[in-house]
């Protein structure tokens, strides 16, 4: 099929600091998650199974990993000629010097040359810390048959959970006619899901305005949407069905590792059609011990697995070593879970080394601890590096 | 290192993989799950810091031309090169990769271009870790004429069969090379990996075709075992020389186990091959699974014990393999039970519920069977 004029435009520069010391050193796009993935992977992956050839990644909180994971286009077969990842860091310019990216809407604006320079008739924009396949191609297509000049994608939420998003309210039409930021009391149950196709145009244009307003937070949800709506811009809502999830918090990065171990989460990675693209690490297979136990596990290749692990997501190169017992748990990558240690309802860093023996975690906290180095280094009483 | 052409060897006509074979070389057979044969000899290659690899395929290239032209091996992707050069597809019509001395001959040109000072011959049906650039030092420090990869073992009543023995005195030279005709239980088994600098190469190259149209290139060097410095360099760790179906089910369990499997497989040496961009492996409620080595994007419900089970496998409720080694993309349906057999690619096993081979004589699934 012949491949669309629009750039997709991930905004990957935020910190994600409830993240904690998930990413302390890495931005949360490039957090693992999954078992094999990173964060990005699924963003980019969605761009390349929608037939986007042109995709920015825009950089800024601790980038050095995620720029060089993102640039390498192949891994996402985004390496066509004419197309590929650009990692856009905030740069150096002529007329206005070093800034940094100072909200999402400036980040976009500070690359209108680059947006420019590809031609685009059409922006995506995206985040780069949610889990979900969506086929961007199918949303463009409805962008221009019912003629927006702005086309968001939103999911029904549960109404007592609306109040956690942005929510739009929209006419019989599903065209979108407010906007409110996490109100108090909703009037709908349709979340932004952080997607957006945008004409280039007149969004140029609204970009460039915003720019000039020294008040503005610069933000899509803040600043763009609501000037576009206080000047009958037609913005129009897209139905999405299916799952969906930001993974903003240790929590909530927890349960979507835990989804994947259901049968009808809706987040199909078997999908043939579909797949979720991703750096290949060239490890052994699944290495299953005489003495393993397992039931109900995600793991992936490079685990090594002589303990018992229960309702859990085992990441690649991670070691669960002799009697351990893993339960309830997200186990990064790299990481040895000692002879005889036990974990439940923990998260787990990459790299980090579970001494043997060790307890943590509680099968009845309602939160999920993260089990990190220096948590680790804690509870030995060593100092920490 | 001086400039080293890899060639990569088809295999000899002593190698009989039954049923396998008959879908693809051994080269490019699964194993291990994840890998293919031929990712363990171009990993050793391009570990060894080789950036110009010939291989040859007798027949049947597609599966090799299709993996190979889509892994990088981690060569550079402008300076290494990976040339595939394959004998006719049709296998009647074959005569000039009957033997690898006349494939050699035929492809020289091809080789000349690289211009290399040495070449490096290993074989396709091999599995071993070496580090080439080892033994090419060693090679340049004895001034051998050809030096040869060998190990001790005392099994080569039973395995390395029809392959090269070698005689080699304490000055770990070589006086003589004969076939492995299952006598002995201690030997020095030819790994069938040489070195010897491209001129000794073209010269016994060109000997073996003026002697005779079935001589080979282990035939030639085995005739020169006296006139020619020939060194042994010994290997240590595991090798298999897979040449039967037993040695390929050999194979797959003894390196599931994770001892041989992290001497073999490891961060230093990493065995490069094809991503599928599978998701990882499912383990449903009620799965069991121990002492097995197992891909990505599987789904498994049943039980499976001391097996190898290959990428995108299926596994329903009720099923039960043990000792087995199964390909990818199979679906072993409910209540099948399965025991020491071998289940090639993409078949279907769901009507009949019980299938028991021996460690001895596993039994083999056809590829793309539906039983």
């Amino acid at each position: 099929m012949k491949k669309n004029n629009m750039v997709a435009m991930i905004l990957a520069g935020g910190r994600g600091s409830r993240l904690f010391d998930l990413t302390k050193k890495v931005a949360k796009p490039a957090v693992h998650f999954g078992g094999k993935y990173r964060i990005i992977d699924f963003a980019l992956s969605n761009c390349a199974n929608s037939h986007i050839s042109t995709v920015g990644v825009l950089v800024q909180y601790e980038s050095i990993l995620l720029s060089s994971y993102s640039a390498r286009s192949s891994t996402w077969g985004l390496d066509s000629k004419g197309g590929g990842v650009y990692v856009l860091s905030p740069r150096e310019k002529d007329e206005t010097g070093l800034g940094l990216y100072n909200g999402t809407a400036d980040a976009i604006y500070q690359n209108l040359d680059f947006l420019d320079q590809e031609e685009a008739d059409y922006v995506l924009v995206l985040s780069g810390d949610h889990i979900y396949k969506m086929d961007y191609e199918k949303m463009l297509q409805a962008h221009i048959d019912t003629n927006a000049e702005a086309t968001i994608a939103v999911i029904e939420v549960p109404k007592k959970e609306a109040s956690r998003f942005g929510i739009m309210n929209t006419d019989k039409d599903d065209r979108i006619i407010e906007f409110e930021e996490k109100p108090k009391e909703p009037k709908s149950n349709l979340a932004s899901m952080g997607v957006y196709i945008f004409s280039y145009k007149n969004f140029r244009k609204y970009l460039k305005e915003d720019a000039k307003n020294a008040e503005s937070a610069h933000d899509f949800g803040k600043s763009i949407i609501p000037a576009y709506l206080a000047d009958g811009l037609k913005l129009q809502a897209y139905r999405f069905k299916g799952y969906w999830k930001d993974v903003g918090t240790i929590d909530s990065l927890w349960e979507a590792n835990m989804d994947l171990l259901k049968d009808n989460s809706g987040l199909d990675l078997f999908d043939p059609d579909w797949k979720i693209y991703t750096d290949d690490a060239a490890a052994t297979p699944q290495c299953i011990g005489n003495k393993a136990q397992i039931d109900n596990a995600f793991i992936t290749q490079g685990a090594i697995i002589n303990g018992k692990v229960n309702h859990s997501v085992i990441f690649s190169g991670a070691e669960i070593c002799e009697d351990a017992k893993v339960d309830e748990s997200v186990i990064m990558n790299n990481v040895t879970v000692g002879k005889g240690a036990k974990l439940t309802r923990c998260l787990v860093a990459d790299d980090v080394r579970i001494p043997e023996g060790m307890k943590l975690g509680d099968d009845k906290s309602k939160e999920i601890l993260l089990v990190s180095k220096a948590l680790i280094a804690k509870k030995v009483g060593a100092e920490h590096e | 290192m001086s400039k080293v052409l890899g060639i990569l060897n088809f295999e000899p006509s002593y190698v009989h993989v039954r049923g396998l074979e008959d879908f693809r070389p051994i080269s490019a057979t699964s194993i291990l799950g994840r890998y293919r044969v031929i990712d363990f000899m171009l990993s050793n290659f391009t570990n060894s810091g080789i950036e110009a690899i010939k291989v040859f395929i007798k027949n049947r290239p597609r599966s090799t031309v299709e993996h190979i032209t889509r892994t990088s091996y981690n060569l550079n992707s402008k300076r290494g090169k990976i040339q595939l050069l394959n004998g006719d597809t049709d296998y009647s019509n074959n005569d000039l990769f009957n033997v690898d001395v006349q494939a050699f001959r035929a492809y020289m040109e091809f080789i000349d271009v690289e211009n290399p000072s040495y070449v490096i011959i290993a074989p396709s049906h091999f599995i071993f870790k070496q580090d080439f650039s080892e033994m090419l030092d060693y090679h340049i420090k004895s001034k051998n004429d050809i030096t040869i990869l060998y190990q001790n073992v005392n099994d080569a009543d039973k395995q390395y069969l029809m392959g090269d023995l070698l005689n080699i005195n304490d000055h770990k030279r070589v006086t003589e090379i004969h076939k492995n005709r299952g006598k002995y239980k201690k030997a020095s088994v030819s790994l069938e990996s040489y070195i010897m600098s491209t001129l000794t190469f073209k010269q016994l190259v060109d000997e073996a075709v003026m002697t005779s149209s079935l001589y080979s290139l282990s035939d030639i060097i085995a005739d020169c075992a006296r006139a020619m410095k020939i060194g042994a360099y010994q290997h240590h760790g595991f090798s298999a020389c897979i040449s039967t179906l037993n040695a390929y089910y050999d194979a797959n369990m003894q390196i599931k186990k994770e001892k041989e499997l992290l001497r073999l497989i490891n961060d230093d040496w990493p065995i490069y091959t094809m991503t599928n961009d599978s998701c990882p492996t499912l383990y449903k409620k009620g799965a069991k699974v121990t002492g097995s080595l197992v891909a990505n994007g599987c789904q498994i419900e049943g039980t499976v014990i001391n097996s190898v089970i290959g990428r995108n496998v299926v596994i329903k409720e009720g099923a039960v393999i043990k000792d087995s080694v199964v390909l990818p993309d199979t679906l072993i349906d409910k209540n099948v039970k399965l025991e020491c057999s071998v289940v090639d690619r993409l078949s279907i096993i769901t009507h009949i519920k019980d299938l028991k081979g021996t460690k001895e004589e596993p039994i083999y699934i056809k590829r793309g069977d539906r039983i």
